[in-house]
């Protein structure tokens, strides 16, 4: 087999030299017995313990949608003229979460960011489960839940065709169109995997259960051939929803006519504002889970690098979007505007109250919260030692979804409490109810979350084997050579 | 909802068939069985969850079923065909009948709508001299007491229940032992009814000795007791505010409390219309120490502690009268008032200005000497025969409370009878009533409630007879107007409850026949109006006897009753921090207490406090500071729900507590405690609402006391309930208003105070919308373009069209939890804003509704269609499409659209378990969903809630279920029902549009109910229309109008006319209001048009 290594490639000179996707220079079947043996290996007491509470907390969400169902929207702390509370805001929050998975599976593969490859599995499903429980709250959020399918086109003797002028309407297609073209992208980029996971089972449920969602998968050339190309058109349809789905979503409130809402800002603000959010629940996500299951060496410290950039980077975006309002706000010299973001939002009872002889904003601590979280914490991701220090990231990404909460707390309450006629003025309180039903699809999110790490392949194992150094064939270590099939 | 026939008469011979089972069960027999099967007590109404509750709800379910209500129910399968159509019957088609609302000594005539046999609306009655058919809120709202299923249902001797022929038998046997009538008192309220004056005569003939007393909590005729005095003859003042040009008000809120305020209302706006710049408008000078309605419409308003109202009063005198031999003992009463000098002066002047065009108003709380004064002034200022006439009026012969009390305590009564009222609740506290009709051997008591005078196991006589009172819409009688006309009050329904009149009840002591009250009425009627039959159906069909109406008498004034009680008149001690005045008022809505179980006006929001379900010590913001209860939340508004201190009031020794409220505009060092509320025996919905202030209320200080306390208890868990929370409009151009100087000088104003369109780089306004409206091709179709003007210069902010509007359209009252989370359902509400300073600022009202924008914000986020525009510039909604996404309400820039949260309609009066799941819950027993499956419509009522909610409602409007979003439809059942009224009467020919001009364009109901004719609707397509006129008018501007959403709804700015030689009126010569838009962000500012008026505006 000598004669094969006849031709002799340089390796880069040391400073060329990229680091490792995969670290410690792990071969090819380490990274497949590792993954797998996620999967494979004896269910951990953590994971038992979290199912617990997760199973818990999602019981919780379906008996508070039980109960809102059987007793009235009223039990939600609602009032005029706060029309939309929590359920809009955790809708937008959760929806925005589901930005980074099909970011990072599409968009960043169009671009042949390989680093991709260790996180976009576990971003993917983190993007279906978190736009599913997104999906719950518009729909139980109306009030009679049971006429919910009246905002689908479904033609009906009654003779009811939904109003395709209003948002509320293109939000129903936006969402799930991109449920939809999420999940088939997630599945197809699973096939060759559970096909490997069929192939190493050992007992006849898995073979058969991973066997029938493998779709006879044998690896042949072909097989990629289709595979890739089907890839890489998903890929193609999944960008533009990337960025069509929260430009929609941010258009019921565009649409409107409310100082605070009737922003031409909105779309790409609320892109920048969901890729944030999804990078920082990504973060939060995998970072405690390398540790946990041991995948340092495929998710290193430079995926989380990368992502604290990227955060950091959409992070600014989003900062110029808030000034930007408040530069308009004031240069339109609208009035109602000017009232909006100086007297319902920035209006502190400390500084920029006292500074213009205004009384404090009823809000100005969500405000201020939400300035905090989403314009100061990503500043700290320039530095290299707090972006390489996991414990900081880890902290810093719960703070942006926090902000990125009371990012959608800001625009939807702020907005509406206060508005033309001061006649109409209110304050807005969530009741129990509210709070349970948002820690309850914290319950939903994570019990899915807990199954896909346990029986589904949580890192993309083919993809991952091609951006090792042994998947190079000009690569010293890599191509078809003596010990390259580690 | 089942279509119920009318019953169908008795034949008056022959043998009588038992239609139903129900009509068999009717007999006497059964009605005992039924009624005697419960144990002694089985009618208190303590406990509202023990198990004998329930059986009295099951059986007054029970009664009303099978007994009571045959008249306006009967169940489905017992309904046949009609054999013969019954006159002037189509099913569907309402019917309308006079009567009149009975109201102390004022009845407000009116004209009922009756649907299949209930009346579901009340109305005004037109016809009357003088009527615009407008009403007041307690008289719309009575019809929801009809149908309360709390109401007294049966008789009961000592708490348990009798057969009510074994009453009336009681009642009858009475009338022989009672011998000259020694012993027997008579305890009423007030009324100017004919017939009860008559049987009163000839019961007083029979029982010579028997004694007459006249009790009132808030009797509001001291101007007629002191026009009598100083006319030495018996008149009632009569007021013709729309004649007069400077009104003068002392403590008199002639617009919200005082009698007749609707007529009142009717004329003061008549006096304030403006059609144009050059129209005179009255001036209104107030002086007052709450603020009140009166205030927030005066031009110049004094607020002064009420101990300082007659010294105001005497310094005025001291202006207008001139020397006279009183000065020395005016100018002593006057001193306190010193430093009102320049305000009384320049408002004496403006009165001597207008000789024969001004006039002077006394409130009742002022004491007789004050009104004594009054007339003086009235006669100096000429004001007699021009601006106040006075009528003959019977004088009053009864005896007062005091001396009943005093003739029961000394054991000389042994038969009370009690007619109405309720004085175990609202007489004064030193009288100690419940222990003094203890005292008399045999209580008869008529009552609308089972309230504080009915039966108590704890204070009772040895036998006391509680009757059920029947509601003014189930019974016969006759009333007078506040001028005098006889009006009839005819029942449009059998008694639900078999409930007896206050007419019948003196027939049967008296031994009089005829008994019925109907012929008692009849027989009045012969002496009145003569015997014809054709006078006695004109009577009722007119709703009132023309030409009964009094005419002015001329008087002589005698200053000596006058003089003489000035002389006895003491200054009061001045006010301050430690001794605090107080001010017992009638409430808005509770009147003295008796509308306290009516949820509709528990509901309604004060007019100036807009507080719902509850009263509060008003205090005024500096002395909340100075007694340390002041909350910055309660200024800023922050919150819907306020936790305020509780305090508590020391009067006398005597100590109530009861949440602060803090009152911008209230005199100082004054405590403002409505009456009525703090019932201890009420209906479930009055239940837990507000304190009992009479509790405080001493015979010699009924409406003003000296020297209260006010501590904190520390205690902040009450919440007060309001529906407006942000006191000021911050500048914002939402009321426009100017004076009448401005107006003249620019009577443009209005359109003025927006904000400024943006130009582009060209100059030209870039606010042309960018698409079509919407309605501009649907308008070609439109037979009509429906529109609506509101003239805030004539809205005196009453409140009537809330109630009107509720009762019309079927909207729910939501409970007291829910206005304290702004989940009011109200379709028009009443904004009221303050401008200026918070220690004394002026106050705006306007009414705001749906504004059916043209270019309608909520209908293109609507996904289901469920609101949209219709042909005639209608925003219509579709409740069975919508479901619940509120975008539109979140659109809407008025916020003028309800959320039904709950399912306010199906749930209990209480509205304590709004909360409570149906899957985990039972009501009768029984498990609420299965419940609702079975009657969706009845939900989770409780039975008997059941069968009397449904009656009340309007059938022409859908009643609407949880998650459904609503608002005011311009009464489009209305419109629709004129529309196929023209249509049938066009029959072939194209004549089906509704015109003003042939009378076919219907009102709206709060239109209908507005007594200032401040509302006009109508078809904006026909130019001679009213609406198109008023729209014409300079004043009209939009709300928001720079959102370009069109809407339907104008507004027509509001008109203040200061004196510019008032002192206050130097320093703001400007409404607050206009001050406050002219300095804030809304200005047009630089670059607006009309740079001419600049500065003035």
């Amino acid at each position: 087999m000598d004669d094969h290594a006849s031709i002799k490639v340089q390796a880069p000179p040391v400073q060329l030299e990229r680091v490792p996707l995969v670290g410690n220079q792990r071969g090819l079947g380490w990274l497949t017995d590792r993954i797998a043996g996620v999967i494979e290996g004896e269910t951990p007491a953590w994971w038992k313990m979290c199912f617990a509470i997760s199973l818990t907390m999602m019981t919780v969400c379906f008996v508070m949608i039980l109960y809102l169902m059987s007793t009235g929207v009223g039990v939600w702390g609602l009032q005029h003229p706060v029309m939309w509370g929590y359920a809009i805001i955790n809708f937008v929050w959760w929806i925005g979460i589901g930005h980074a998975g099909t970011l990072i599976s599409a968009i960043l593969f169009l671009l042949r960011q390989k680093w991709r490859t260790s996180i976009n599995r576990a971003a993917e499903a983190m993007t279906i489960f978190a736009v599913m429980c997104a999906g719950i709250f518009p729909l139980i959020h109306i009030g009679r839940i049971w006429l919910g399918w009246w905002l689908f086109p479904i033609p009906n003797s009654n003779g009811i065709w939904p109003q395709f002028r209003s948002p509320l309407m293109w939000d129903v297609f936006a969402v799930s169109t991109y449920f939809t073209v999420s999940v088939l992208f997630w599945y197809m980029g699973l096939i060759p995997d559970l096909a490997v996971m069929r192939d190493r089972a050992k007992t006849k449920i898995r073979k058969i259960g991973y066997g029938l969602f493998a779709l006879g998968w044998t690896g042949s050339n072909r097989h990629w051939s289709n595979y890739e190309k089907a890839y890489l058109i998903l890929a193609g349809l999944s960008t533009p929803l990337v960025l069509s789905v929260h430009s929609i979503v941010s258009l019921d409130f565009a649409v409107s006519q409310l100082p605070g809402w009737h922003t031409t800002i909105f779309p790409p603000y609320f892109v920048a504002g969901a890729v944030y959010s999804g990078f920082g629940m990504v973060l939060t996500l995998l970072i405690p889970l390398r540790r946990m299951l041991k995948l340092e060496d495929i998710i290193t410290v430079r995926h989380v690098e990368l992502m604290c950039k990227v955060t950091l980077g959409v992070g600014s975006i989003v900062g110029y979007a808030y000034a930007m309002e408040f530069f308009i706000a004031w240069y339109s010299g609208n009035p109602y505007e000017r009232f909006l973001f100086l007297r319902n939002r920035a209006a502190d009872p400390f500084i920029i109250g006292p500074m213009f002889h205004v009384a404090p904003a009823p809000y100005w601590w969500a405000f201020w919260t939400m300035v905090i979280c989403n314009v100061v914490v990503p500043q700290f991701f320039w530095f290299k030692k707090v972006r390489t220090s996991m414990l900081t990231v880890f902290a810093l990404s719960i703070l942006v979804n926090v902000g990125m909460w009371f990012e959608r707390f800001v625009i939807v309450i702020t907005s509406l409490h206060r508005d033309f006629l001061p006649s109409n003025w209110g304050f807005y309180a969530p009741t129990w109810v509210d709070i349970l039903q948002y820690l309850g699809t914290f319950g939903l999110f994570f019990t899915f979350f807990l199954l896909f790490i346990r029986y589904i392949p949580l890192i993309a194992i083919a993809e991952v084997k091609g951006v090792t150094p042994q998947a190079d064939p000009h690569h010293p270590l890599g191509g078809a050579k003596v010990g390259g099939q580690h | 909802m089942k279509t119920i026939p009318p019953q169908c008469p008795e034949p008056e011979t022959g043998p009588k068939y038992w239609r139903s089972l129900d009509q068999l069960a009717g007999t006497p027999e059964f009605r005992q069985w039924v009624e005697r099967e419960f144990p002694a007590g089985a009618s208190e109404w303590t406990d509202p969850f023990s198990r004998r509750n329930f059986v009295k709800i099951m059986s007054a379910s029970f009664l009303l079923a099978g007994l009571g209500a045959t008249g306006c129910r009967r169940p489905v399968e017992k309904i046949y065909p009609f054999a013969k159509m019954p006159e002037n019957y189509v099913h569907g088609v309402p019917q309308y009948f006079a009567t009149a609302f009975p109201s102390r000594r004022a009845a407000l005539p009116l004209v009922v709508k009756s649907s299949e046999g209930r009346p579901i609306k009340i109305e005004g009655n037109p016809d009357l001299p003088g009527s615009n058919g407008g009403t007041d809120p307690l008289a719309q709202a009575s019809l929801l007491s009809l149908y309360d299923p709390d109401r007294a249902m049966r008789c009961t001797r000592n708490g348990n229940g009798e057969n009510k022929t074994e009453a009336l038998d009681f009642l009858s046997g009475l009338s022989k032992t009672a011998g000259d009538g020694g012993g027997l008192a008579f305890l009423l309220e007030q009324s100017d009814s004919p017939s009860r004056a008559r049987l009163q005569q000839a019961i007083a003939a029979k029982f010579p000795a028997a004694r007459w007393h006249v009790y009132e909590p808030v009797a509001l005729d001291a101007g007629r007791a002191a026009a009598s005095l100083a006319y030495n003859r018996p008149v009632e003042p009569c007021y013709k505010l729309d004649q007069a040009r400077v009104i003068v008000s002392l403590d008199c809120d002639f617009i919200g409390s005082e009698a007749n305020a609707y007529a009142n209302i009717r004329d003061f706006a008549k006096g304030r219309a403006l059609n144009g710049a050059d129209d005179a408008m009255s001036r209104l000078y107030a002086v007052e120490s709450l603020f009140t309605l009166t205030g927030l419409n005066a031009d110049h308003r004094l607020r002064v502690p009420p101990s300082l109202v007659v010294a105001v009063l005497a310094k005025l005198a001291l202006h207008v009268l001139g020397a006279t031999d009183m000065d020395a003992k005016l100018a002593e009463l006057a001193a306190p008032a010193q430093a009102h000098e320049a305000w009384v002066a320049a408002c004496a002047k403006d009165l001597a200005a207008n000789r024969g065009k001004s006039l002077v108003l006394g409130g009742y709380r002022l004491p007789l000497a004050a009104h004594l004064l009054v007339v003086a002034i009235n006669e100096a200022l000429g004001a007699v025969g021009q601006t106040v006439e006075f009528h003959p009026t019977a004088a009053a012969k009864e005896g007062t409370l005091a001396e009943l009390a005093a003739a029961l305590q000394v054991g000389q009564v042994q038969t009370l009878v009690i007619l109405g009222g309720n004085p175990a609740y609202n007489a004064p506290v030193d009288l100690n009533w419940p222990q003094a009709q203890a005292k008399a051997k045999t209580v008869v008591r008529l009552g609308y409630y089972h309230d504080e005078t009915s039966w108590d196991a704890a204070t009772h006589a040895a036998t006391q007879w509680d009757l059920p009172m029947a509601h003014y819409l189930e019974s016969w009688g006759d009333a007078r107007t506040a001028d005098g006309a006889v009006v009839p009050i005819q029942p449009l329904i059998e008694p639900l409850f078999g409930g007896i009149t206050e007419l019948e009840v003196l027939a049967l002591i008296g031994g009089l026949t005829p008994g019925s009250p109907y012929e008692i009425v009849r027989e009045t009627f012969r002496g009145l109006g003569g015997d014809e039959e054709n006078h006695w159906r004109k009577f009722l069909h007119d709703g009132f006897l023309a030409g009964s109406a009094a005419a002015a008498v001329p008087v002589r004034h005698d200053p000596a009753e006058l003089k003489r009680a000035i002389a006895g008149l003491k200054a009061a001690p001045a006010a301050t921090v430690a001794s605090l005045d107080v001010v017992f008022y009638r409430d808005a809505k509770m009147d003295d207490g008796r509308h306290n179980n009516n949820g509709w006006l528990q509901e309604l929001p004060d007019p100036i406090t807009k507080l719902t379900w509850d009263n509060a010590v008003l205090l005024s913001p500096a002395t909340a500071k100075e007694l340390g209860v002041f909350t910055q939340e309660r200024l800023t508004g922050q919150n819907q729900k306020f936790f305020n201190p509780k305090v508590e009031v020391t009067l006398n020794g005597r100590k109530i507590t009861g949440p602060v409220w803090i009152q911008p505009g209230m005199a100082d060092h004054t405590v403002g405690l409505a009456l009525g509320y703090g019932r201890d025996k009420t209906g479930r919905v009055g239940a837990g609402t507000g304190f009992n202030a009479y509790k405080l209320r001493a015979s010699d200080a009924l409406y003003y006391a000296w020297g209260a306390s006010v501590k904190d208890t520390g205690d902040k868990s009450y919440e007060l309930a309001t529906t407006q929370s942000h006191w000021s409009m911050e500048g914002r151009p939402v009321v426009r208003e100017a004076s009448l100087e401005q107006y003249r000088k620019n009577p443009k104003f209005a359109q003025r105070m927006k904000p400024a369109d943006p130009e582009d780089t060209h100059g030209k306004p870039i606010v042309e919308p960018l698409y079509p409206n919407p309605l501009d091709s649907a308008k070609a179709n439109g037979l009509h373009q429906w529109g609506m003007s509101i003239d805030l210069n004539r809205c005196v902010g009453c409140s009537a069209c809330m109630i009107a509007c509720q009762s019309e359209n079927n909207v729910p009252i939501v409970g007291k939890e829910m206005v304290g989370k702004s989940r009011e359902m109200h379709w028009i509400r009443l904004d009221r804003y303050y401008a200026g300073p918070v220690e004394d600022p002026q106050a705006v009202a306007q009414p705001m509704l749906c504004q059916h924008c043209e270019a309608a914000p909520c209908e293109s986020v609507c996904p289901v269609n469920a609101t949209s525009h219709d042909d005639e510039g209608l925003n219509v909604m579709t409740y069975n499409r919508c479901v619940g996404t509120r975008y539109c309400s979140n659109n809407c820039p008025y916020k003028v659209r309800r959320f039904n949260f709950f399912d306010y309609n199906r749930h209990p009066l209480n509205h304590q378990f709004l909360y409570r799941s149906p899957l985990v819950a039972k009501t009768d027993g029984e498990w609420e969903l299965l419940r609702w499956l079975k009657n969706p419509d009845k939900g989770n009522l409780p039975e008997d809630e059941w069968q009397l909610a449904k009656l009340v409602k309007n059938p022409d409007v859908s009643v609407r279920m949880r998650g459904v979003m609503e608002k005011c439809s311009f009464c489009l059942q209305r419109i629709e029902q004129a529309k196929i009224a023209a249509k049938v009467k066009a029959r072939d020919t194209d004549h089906i549009r509704l015109t003003e001009k042939e009378g076919t364009v219907p009102k709206t109901a709060c239109q209908q109910a507005c007594p200032a004719e401040a509302i006009v609707f109508g078809d904006m397509a026909d130019p001679a229309s009213s609406v198109s006129k008023a729209k014409e008018q300079e004043r009209t501007y939009k709300v928001l109008e720079f959102l370009l959403t069109k809407p339907r709804t104008t507004y027509l700015a509001r008109v203040r006319n200061p004196n510019p030689a008032m002192p206050d009126s130097k320093e703001h010569p400007l409404p607050y209001t206009s001050e406050e838009f002219n300095k804030g962000p809304f200005s047009p500012g630089e670059g607006a048009e009309e740079p001419a008026e600049k500065g003035a505006l």
